[in-house]
């Protein structure tokens, strides 16, 4: 509190308050005021899509965009129906979710209680290192190494390499380690006291037993944060997958906004007819229905990341301390 | 950093009679799986990544070593300059433009009441998922269609080129940082953590609110602040989703970024150890200001 509680009924004190009110109401605005039109585009009859100057309330909300993209009608603007993208996007980010936080929990929990101080800065250092490589660094290595697996420089000729790319596994195996994670996680397991685990020691609990039945059920906050960022980052992932994946058919939803929106652009423009759109119909793109459709798709793809919020907010607010820093 | 404990006390708590031998076998149990992904999707690439930058890429047979051949042919490459000079102008313009509002909306936000906190909090920091707002603006932006042209023009203005216009294109790609600040929760996280007797305090010995600001807010903020501030740097030299969807590197080369070039030499070229030579240009870049970084922000605060 900057201001005091006495001081505010003065008339200066008043107008900065009012100002900063103001402020801060008008970032709220500017700040979701894409979304709202985005929404209000998604239900605007397709053929008034265009129509200048532009309408912010839309008189007739006509949901029937929303209907075809969910039907079979999404076909007209991507190869495969919507719910193929949705599923893929689900698929990647649970794969990731689900085998990097049980690994990366362990790992934090055995550097914050069980690996003796002589060897925890060099374990430390192992896991937390990659944080500071920054990604656009081994772009290309991790993309060899995927092609030419266990290889990175295709290796002995006789030696089969299996090759990853075009599959789930292409997006989720690079995803499967996070040093933020493990800072996060041992953040957390620091405030764990020692007392508790070595009472449960002392009444012959296995290691194994004192994580599952003792520091789980402590843990549901920083799980709850860890699994948050962990969603976000990988629901957004665009640069990776557009690497990894060419089949339409396994791509997610934020590749197949981008393709979408692409496909939107060269219809607009003349000669290149036969380009990324040549089996869609020009015409449905660029007549209203492919605007209304691209928003309404893009309202549909930020929903998950709107509701993991939604499920985790307590937790997030509480809980977004990095203490592994200091 | 985690206190070293003396190793007798670090012994006596954590390793009590009878559960050694098995604790020893449980550590490698916990930390094996882990460590396997770390080495095998981390440390390796990264290794591999130094390696490449010194070979030929063959599509047949094995890479052949060039030396420095990639670096001084993509030192000659008349777009590294641009390139240069456009990743730093991004991340001057966005980290300038956009680093300093969620510092300040957390302070602003303590002096509401605490239903209208409750509110904002909510309200300023719903996540929007990034793909989704960078699609929105950029069909707010388009030329023909878009809203802001529509607006403009409603009010009689002459109309603008937006991403089409290589003076203003660049300004165009920070604007969605403006409105998505995401890292908010952390200050505030921070600030509500100040004990409020500091401020009453302050306040009764007359200092203002810029002073307040300055001298107590601040210094409590700064690890986190200079934490933030490595990883905006990290982040938005190495920018690809907002360029590489919005403008496409265009009009000519004005918004063309590293990580794009290095995406292009790759995978449009199949000049693997030309990229790996640009991202290690990178690295070096990153690294060095990193440095800069840390030995100029002190991040103890001396109480």
């Amino acid at each position: 509190m900057l201001i005091p509680e006495v001081g505010r009924k003065k008339w200066r004190v008043r107008i900065i308050l009012i100002g900063i009110t103001a402020f801060l109401w008008l970032g709220v605005v500017l700040h979701l005021f894409p979304f709202y039109w985005a929404m209000a585009v998604s239900v605007t009859p397709p053929d008034d899509a265009y129509k200048l100057p532009p309408n912010f309330f839309p008189s007739h909300p006509d949901f029937l965009v929303y209907r075809t993209i969910f039907s079979h009608g999404f076909t007209l603007f991507m190869r495969s129906p919507l719910w193929v993208y949705v599923k893929n996007s689900f698929i990647m980010t649970g794969g990731i979710i689900a085998i990097q936080i049980p690994l990366m929990a362990l790992v934090a929990y055995s550097l914050s209680k069980l690996i003796s101080a002589r060897w925890n800065r060099i374990v430390f250092l192992f896991f937390i290192g990659t944080m500071f490589v920054p990604g656009s660094l081994t772009i290309i290595s991790r993309y060899l190494l995927l092609r030419y697996f266990p290889f990175i420089s295709k290796g002995p000729a006789k030696f089969p390499t299996y090759n990853f790319l075009d599959s789930y596994w292409a997006v989720i195996l690079p995803a499967t380690f996070s040093g933020f994670s493990i800072l996060l996680f041992k953040g957390f397991f620091d405030t764990i006291p020692n007392e508790l685990l070595n009472a449960a020691r002392l009444d012959g609990a296995s290691e194994i037993g004192i994580f599952r039945r003792i520091v789980l059920p402590l843990s549901r906050p920083v799980f709850s944060v860890v699994c948050y960022f962990t969603f976000i980052g990988s629901w957004n992932n665009f640069l990776w997958p557009l690497i990894v994946l060419k089949k339409d058919r396994l791509m997610p939803l934020s590749l197949m906004i981008y393709n979408l929106q692409a496909k939107m652009e060269t219809s607009f423009r003349p000669g290149e007819e036969g380009g990324i759109s040549w089996y869609a119909s020009n015409d449905a793109l660029k007549m209203g229905y492919g605007y209304t459709a691209l928003m309404a798709v893009a309202i549909i793809e930020a929903i998950p990341v709107f509701l993991m919020f939604i499920v985790f907010r307590e937790e997030i607010m509480k809980g977004v301390r990095l203490r592994g820093f200091k | 950093m985690r206190k070293v404990l003396p190793l007798t006390v670090a012994k006596k708590d954590k390793f009590r009679e009878g559960g050694v031998k098995f604790k020893r076998l449980s550590i490698w149990l916990f930390c094996i799986p882990g460590a396997v992904v770390t080495l095998i999707f981390g440390w390796y690439p990264m290794i591999w990544a130094m390696v490449i930058a010194f070979q030929k890429f063959m599509i047949i047979g094995p890479s052949k070593w060039i030396g420095l051949g990639n670096f001084s042919s993509i030192l000659q490459d008349p777009i590294l300059p641009i390139v240069i000079k456009n990743t730093f102008y991004y991340a001057l313009l966005s980290i300038g433009l956009t680093f300093i509002i969620p510092i300040l909306v957390a302070i602003l936000l303590m002096e509401m009441s605490k239903k209208t906190v409750r509110i904002m909090m909510w309200l300023w920091f719903i996540p929007l998922s990034s793909m989704a707002s960078i699609v929105i603006l950029k069909w707010m932006y388009n030329v023909d269609y878009g809203l802001l042209n529509g607006i403009l023009v409603s009010f009689g203005l002459p109309e603008s080129g937006w991403l089409n216009d290589p003076r203003i294109a660049m300004l165009c790609l920070v604007l969605p940082g403006l409105i998505m600040f995401a890292p908010g929760l952390i200050y505030i996280a921070t600030i509500q953590a100040i004990p409020k007797e500091l401020y009453e305090n302050a306040h009764l010995e007359g200092a203002s609110v810029w002073q307040q600001i300055w001298h107590i807010s601040l210094p409590r903020l700064r690890p986190v602040i200079s934490m933030m501030l490595i990883l905006a740097v990290i982040s938005n030299l190495q920018i690809f989703s907002q360029p590489y969807i919005m403008t496409g590197g265009g009009p000519g080369t004005a918004t063309t970024v590293f990580v794009m070039e290095i995406y292009s030499q790759a995978f449009n070229r199949y000049a693997f150890g030309r990229a790996s030579a640009l991202a290690i240009i990178l690295f070096c870049i990153i690294l060095t200001l990193i440095i800069i970084q840390r030995k100029f922000v002190k991040e103890n605060l001396d109480e």
